[in-house]
């Protein structure tokens, strides 16, 4: 093998621009406020292969180098070029993967050059990819450190800093080589040991595991059946291997069993003197009321026990849809953490049924705001930083997999520095019938199947993230538990598996996220009643993997598929001529056992059951007294001008067009209400609308709701306001209230009281609150719940210093939408368009973003008071269904609903998007308990404004007549917005001044990339 | 079945597949999607087709440059295929990523005009990173120039459709070959200010960020080779094949098709989006040629 250094520059003459070096150039400024003349960039590449510089110097034009706009050079530096670089530069940076880390371009080269010497198909060859900044007029005083720094990731990346050439020359990266690992044979664990024992072992394990939990563990091998079975296999009977202790520490993590959401409850209520048990949030207010939904729809497919909930949408296809988080990574290594997040929530789709193809993502994310100047705990990232990472990953994760993002959310409060909450969903498509006539959302495995692992192959990278996402995030958080993403690789299996799918190959197929096969395999054998697993069979990136590391590692990019024995050769085809590796690793049984060997050694084996339904129950202390804040008084003689102005430059306001508009929304050719609606296409759309069958206009809709700040208050109006927001965005655009689904998406604080969380009763009272709300609002709405997820440990730190997130959920809702050219936009439309608010407005200020305004800059006392409700959620829905109705039939094509800043910021926004004024009189409202503050500012719930033009007013008031409409105003041809509230002018702005306002402060400079 | 067949080449992170295969579809064509490795197994295949698609995507990531390493998987293994199927009068085009994989094996722009014309696999121009330094989503307008030989652009003068890519700058190394391509009228489709009138948008001089999203060279969105057979172009016509998908299709003005058709001939009649007529004219073209 040789190692050969090949550098890439861009040219100086003709039309090339060296735009990476124009884009550090720009980042420097804006992050670290340096102002450097010039970066000019260099690609390196160390291809590790049986070609020497000779052969390789032949075709470095046709694979590394663009003739028309780069140079190429062998074996040296660039900067060693006199006639290239003829000026040395202040300062030279380079930065590359540490070993073992994804690095995607270098095996996208390594793929390109075995394209052109076959000979390079060697085990052991491959290409690590480097980047050189060469900077020129470095500002004195400039630290070479703080630029490396704010360029690489120490976790997954190493940075190289020159100030010129040694005396050997240019120092340069080499290959990242791995030291070399031996794989360690199966270790005995003894848990015949005292309790403090057992929780060393779990801690310094990173197990995850709590005492009672690990004494189930222990007097498992206490059973005397359970031992002659061992026995009988070779295996050491009276205690786990680690192989069989990691594996049950993946199953029954907090990660994959929601052990909370599962748990006893002991709730009591200080206000009402409740005292009452609970068993299990779970099926108590999420699983009971969907089941009882189910009897009378039976469009739900396919709820809670697969990937994704899927429902049946017309006669030929079925959908479905998940959403994750990826909270932990995210914080520790923000663009891998978001790509391994987007990429991985798409293989929960292709993982629902036999296979359904993902069509739409959808992102949430909470951050730390962007403009902290405060202290950051060691380890965290700036939150600026953090969004940029998270931007740039699923970015990247999205486009490259040819997924549109077509609807999203940024939040921001400061308590998200601690732990950024970055959720990634996914909508998929699937037939309802297979051509062999299957049904597409079922699950046909039998014993005897075979069980091929599918795409990327088992490495170090990723061991521990299931138990790692249970613990709070510390200094030592593992990096191991980083990864990133790689999505060509994903996309070549995703196009595989779906050709068999269609080709009847798949019997059964799930995905491999956390815990690795141990639980992708390990549930799916439920399906059938046994498995046993050859681990040595499974294809590894690294030689050195122990059993126990290749049974919970959590590489990205695979699947697991059951397919026929009948099936397999046709399966193995396929995957030949799609370049992708799949392999047998294990066979379905129904003998009730999970058995793993290692080649010839049994290595593991646990009963099915104990593995799936050991755990211990926990049980957990539940008390609520309602958090105190002091009262948010509304300034009198508000200037309305000003307070509408700082709302909308609110990063929770603020457009985030230039963060949104690099993801593609548009793949696919269905997206029919994209992310950007008006004039210049930069108006805020409520929800999505796609028409994914190409020459129909039949669609769907996907919204998301969520209102962290209400938790302050009370976590149960946070939800209630959630699902309100998810369902409110959809009837904006016209969906059919009654086929919708939703989903739940838990983020909170861990809720288990103890040493490091004194306030867990109360955490857990919120918790409780959350998901009682809930219920009462889905059953209400008639919206189930298909599908969840619940992430419940976001904390940073454990002592006095410890930072929690507000309890957050969020909501996302598909459903369907009759025909995608009747559907209503914020924009205002034309001149002489009546303006109605359908809804009430009370005085609901507490927690509002103009009390969090106000409170923040010292102008308010508080942010207490009374926040948003839904009292009467049942009439609420007769309301929605009467104006998406109206939506559907086409007569109403402006629609905004009313939430962050409330009424004054929808009317601003929908003339941003229209750039039309409007002449606006609230003298109307003031009948439902609000005065003119919280008329402009409150954030009722069930609150949308609606245009509607003369020739359809007459049809539409009567409609909606009963359901709270009242006429406020009138879009005039002017471009100001003028709200009166009788005699007295509130508001009058310039549209452009309300324009500059909201797209400023998350404006990104043109020329400065991402 | 169709008279005409397109194969529509996928994988390796080509991702706009199926689109491109329904527009072909809904204009009368019979499309499949082609794997490339199908494709490599068994060359003849491709001339079993009338006309090649290449759509848009990631096609490996777009490392090393994009359209780069699926332009050789191509250039290598179907060099002789691509040659004779061009020079058997097929038409093919490339959007996006397909225009990026078309320019890096050099069947775009291709031998000048007035020469043999025939695919010599030349690497004459390139697709370099946008001028922001970033992937955009945005909507844009382009203007035809009616003297292109173009067989897929016949008839049109204006459409809006978006653009979704990062390495979109049209260059070349030199400024005369853009005069040679301008003469033959290979400078196909242009980046125009929406607000010019229609019909004389097109111009040498650069347009600012983001009428001309990217900085190409005169503003350029697409290109033909000499014989007209060729076009590949950055922005996405497949995306408009329907009105519905037009952002001002809520402010009901959205712009109508120009369509060699009449309203009620079309598949989706009044909806018809304005970008379906490029993979018409294509078709037509085809049983004009075999007719």
């Amino acid at each position: 093998m040789h190692d050969v250094r090949v550098e890439v520059t861009p040219r100086l003459d003709g039309q090339a621009v060296d735009v990476r070096g124009n884009v550090v150039k720009a980042r420097l400024l804006q992050d670290l406020n340096l102002d450097v003349a010039r970066v000019r960039s260099i690609c390196g590449f160390v291809v590790r292969s049986p070609m020497d510089a000779a052969a390789l110097g032949e075709r470095v034009d046709d694979l590394f180098v663009d003739p028309i706009i780069e140079l190429g050079r062998l074996g040296s530096a660039w900067l060693a070029d006199a006639a290239l670089f003829p000026d040395a530069p202040d300062l030279v940076i380079t930065i590359g993967f540490k070993p073992g880390v994804t690095d995607n371009a270098g095996s996208a080269a390594l793929d390109g050059l075995r394209t052109l010497f076959p000979e390079a198909r060697v085990e052991g060859a491959g290409v690590a990819t480097d980047l050189t900044y060469a900077f020129y007029g470095l500002p004195a005083g400039a630290d070479g450190a703080d630029i490396a720094a704010s360029l690489h990731n120490p976790l997954i990346e190493r940075a190289l800093i020159q100030t010129g050439p040694g005396s050997d020359g240019w120092t340069l990266l080499g290959y990242p080589e791995r030291p070399a690992v031996e794989a360690q044979p199966p270790a005995t664990v003894d848990l015949e040991v005292d309790d403090e024992t057992l929780i060393r072992l779990s801690e310094d394990g990173l197990l995850a595991l709590n005492l009672e939990e690990m004494q189930t563990i222990r007097d498992h091998y206490r059973d005397p059946a359970v031992q002659a079975s061992r026995t009988a296999l070779g295996l050491p009977p009276h205690a786990p291997t680690d192989v069989e202790l990691e594996c049950l520490a993946q199953t029954w993590s907090e990660h994959c069993k929601h052990k909370i959401f599962a748990a006893h409850i002991h709730h009591r209520d200080e206000v009402t003197g409740e005292d009452s048990e609970i068993d299990s949030l779970f099926k108590t207010h999420i699983m009971r009321p969907t089941l009882d939904m189910q009897e009378e729809m039976p469009w739900l497919l396919s709820v809670f026990h697969d990937n994704s909930g899927v429902i049946a949408w017309d006669d030929a296809w079925s959908v479905c849809m998940k959403a994750e988080t990826h909270n932990s990574p995210s914080a520790l290594d923000p663009y891998g953490g978001a790509m391994t997040g987007i990429v991985g929530v798409n293989r929960d789709i292709l993982g629902t049924g036999l296979g359904a193809r993902p069509i739409a993502n959808t992102d949430v994310f909470c951050f730390g705001p962007p403009d902290w100047e405060g202290d950051l705990p060691s380890n965290l990232f700036h939150p600026s930083r953090v969004l940029r990472g998270v931007h740039a990953g699923v970015r990247v994760g999205g486009n490259e997999s040819g997924i549109p993002t077509v609807n999203g959310a940024i939040v921001f409060d400061d308590r998200y520095i601690g732990k950024p909450l970055v959720y990634c969903g996914t909508v998929g498509l699937m037939p309802a019938t297979l051509p062999d006539g299957r049904p597409g959302h079922a699950k046909t495995a039998e014993p005897g199947d075979l069980v091929y692992m599918v795409g990327g192959r088992i490495g170090a990278d990723g061991i521990h993230g299931a138990t790692f996402s249970s613990l709070e995030l510390t200094e030592d958080s593992p990096s191991s538990a980083v990864q990133i993403g790689d999505p060509i690789t994903q996309k070549k299996m995703l196009d595989m598996l779906l050709e068999a799918r269609d080709a009847g190959l798949i019997a059964s197929i799930t995905d491999n996220g956390a815990g690795g096969i141990s639980s992708s395999i390990g549930e799916m054998a439920e399906q059938t009643g046994g498995v046993e697993i050859d681990l040595a069979a499974a294809p590894l990136k690294q030689v050195g993997l122990s059993p126990w590391e290749i049974l919970v590692s959590e590489s990205q990019e695979r699947m697991t598929v059951a397919v026929h024995p009948h099936h397999a050769e046709a399966f193995e085809a396929m995957a030949t001529v799609h370049e992708v590796e799949a392999t047998v690793v294990a066979t379905f049984t129904d003998d009730g056992r999970f058995l793993v060997r290692h080649g010839e050694e049994v290595v593991a084996l646990l009963p099915l059951e104990f593995l799936h339904d050991g755990v211990p129950q926990l049980r957990l202390e539940s008390v609520w007294s309602p958090p105190e804040h002091p009262a948010f008084v509304p300034p009198e003689d508000a200037d309305h001008n000003a307070l509408l102005l700082r709302l909308l430059a609110r990063p929770n306001v603020a457009s985030k067009e230039d963060w949104v508009r690099q993801y593609d929304h548009e793949v696919i050719a269905q997206t029919a209400v994209k992310p950007f609606v008006g004039v210049e296409r930069d108006g805020p759309a409520d929800a999505a609308v796609i028409a994914p069958l190409h020459g129909s206009s039949r669609g769907l809709v996907i919204s998301n709701g969520i209102v962290p700040r209400y938790a302050d208050i009370d976590a149960g109006a946070m939800v209630v306001a959630a699902v309100d927001e998810a369902v409110r965005n959809a009837v904006c655009v016209g969906v059919d209230v009654d086929r919708m689904a939703g989903l739940d998406n838990f983020c909170w604080p861990d809720p288990i009281v103890s040493e490091k969380t004194p306030d867990g009763r109360f955490k857990l009272a919120q918790l409780v609150r959350a998901n009682r709300e809930l219920e009462r609002m889905c059953r209400a709405y008639r919206v189930p719940c298909v599908s969840g997820k619940d992430s419940m440990k976001n904390d940073y730190g454990t002592g006095p210093d410890k930072i929690s997130i507000p309890p957050t959920m969020l909501f996302s809702l598909f459903g369907d939408h009759p025909d995608v050219r009747m559907t209503a936009t914020s924009d205002l439309k034309r001149e002489g368009e009546r303006l109605y608010l359908f809804g009430r407005c009370r005085q609901e200020l507490g927690a509002s973003e103009v009390a969090s305004m106000l409170s923040e800059a010292g102008e308010a006392a508080g942010i207490g008071g009374t926040v948003p409700s839904m009292d009467d959620p049942v009439a609420q829905r007769e309301a929605y269904a009467a104006l998406s109705a109206e939506i559907a039939a086409g007569r109403i094509r402006t629609a905004h609903d009313c939430s962050e800043g409330g009424l004054g910021v929808a009317l601003a926004e929908m003339c941003i998007g229209g750039r039309r004024g409007a002449m606006v009189d609230l003298d109307g409202l003031g009948l439902d308990g609000a005065d003119t503050f919280g008329q402009l500012w409150g954030e009722s719930l069930g609150r949308i404004v609606i245009g509607v033009e003369a020739l359809h007013e007459a049809e539409v008031c009567q409609a909606l007549e009963q359901h709270g409409l009242t006429l406020i105003g009138l879009v005039v041809s002017g471009g100001r917005l003028v709200v009166e509230d009788g005699f007295d002018v509130l508001i009058d702005l310039e549209v452009e001044e309300m324009v500059e306002a909201w797209k400023a402060p998350l404006a990104l400079p043109v020329g400065g990339g991402r | 079945m169709s008279d005409v067949r397109v194969a529509v080449l996928f994988g390796f992170g080509i991702n706009c597949d199926h689109e491109t295969a329904a527009v072909f579809r809904l204009v009368g064509a019979e499309a499949d999607r082609l794997h490339v490795n199908r494709l490599i197994e068994s060359p003849e295949v491709l001339a079993t087709y009338d006309i090649l698609a290449i759509p848009g995507g990631f096609s490996f990531g777009d490392h090393l440059g994009s359209g780069r390493l699926l332009g050789n998987r191509l250039r290598f293994a179907l060099r002789d295929p691509l040659r004779d199927f061009v020079a058997n009068g097929g038409p093919v085009i490339g959007i996006c990523n397909g225009f990026q994989v078309l320019v890096k094996t050099g069947l775009l722009p291709g031998p000048p005009a007035g020469g043999d014309v025939t695919p010599d696999f030349e690497q004459r121009a390139s697709l370099a990173l946008n001028e922001s330094g970033r992937y955009e989503d945005r909507w844009v307008t382009l203007e035809f120039d009616p003297e292109s030989p173009c067989v897929w652009t016949k008839g049109l003068t204006r459409i809006d459709c978006p653009v979704r890519h990062g390495e979109g700058r049209f260059v070349v190394e030199d400024e005369s070959v853009l005069d040679r391509m301008d003469e033959a009228h290979q400078l196909t489709v242009r980046y125009v200010d929406p607000a010019s009138p229609k019909g004389e948008g097109r111009t040498d001089a650069l347009l600012p960020y983001p009428i001309s999203p990217n900085g190409s060279a005169r503003n350029i969105a697409g290109v033909c080779d000499a014989t007209g057979l060729v076009f590949g172009l950055m922005p996405h016509p497949e995306a408009i094949y329907a009105k519905w998908l037009h952002p001002d299709h809520t402010r009901y003005t959205a712009p109508e098709a120009e369509a060699s058709v009449p309203v009620e001939e079309r598949s989706l009649g009044e909806w018809e989006g304005e970008g379906l007529q490029i993979f018409r004219n294509a078709v037509e073209h085809v049983r004009a040629r075999s007719g």
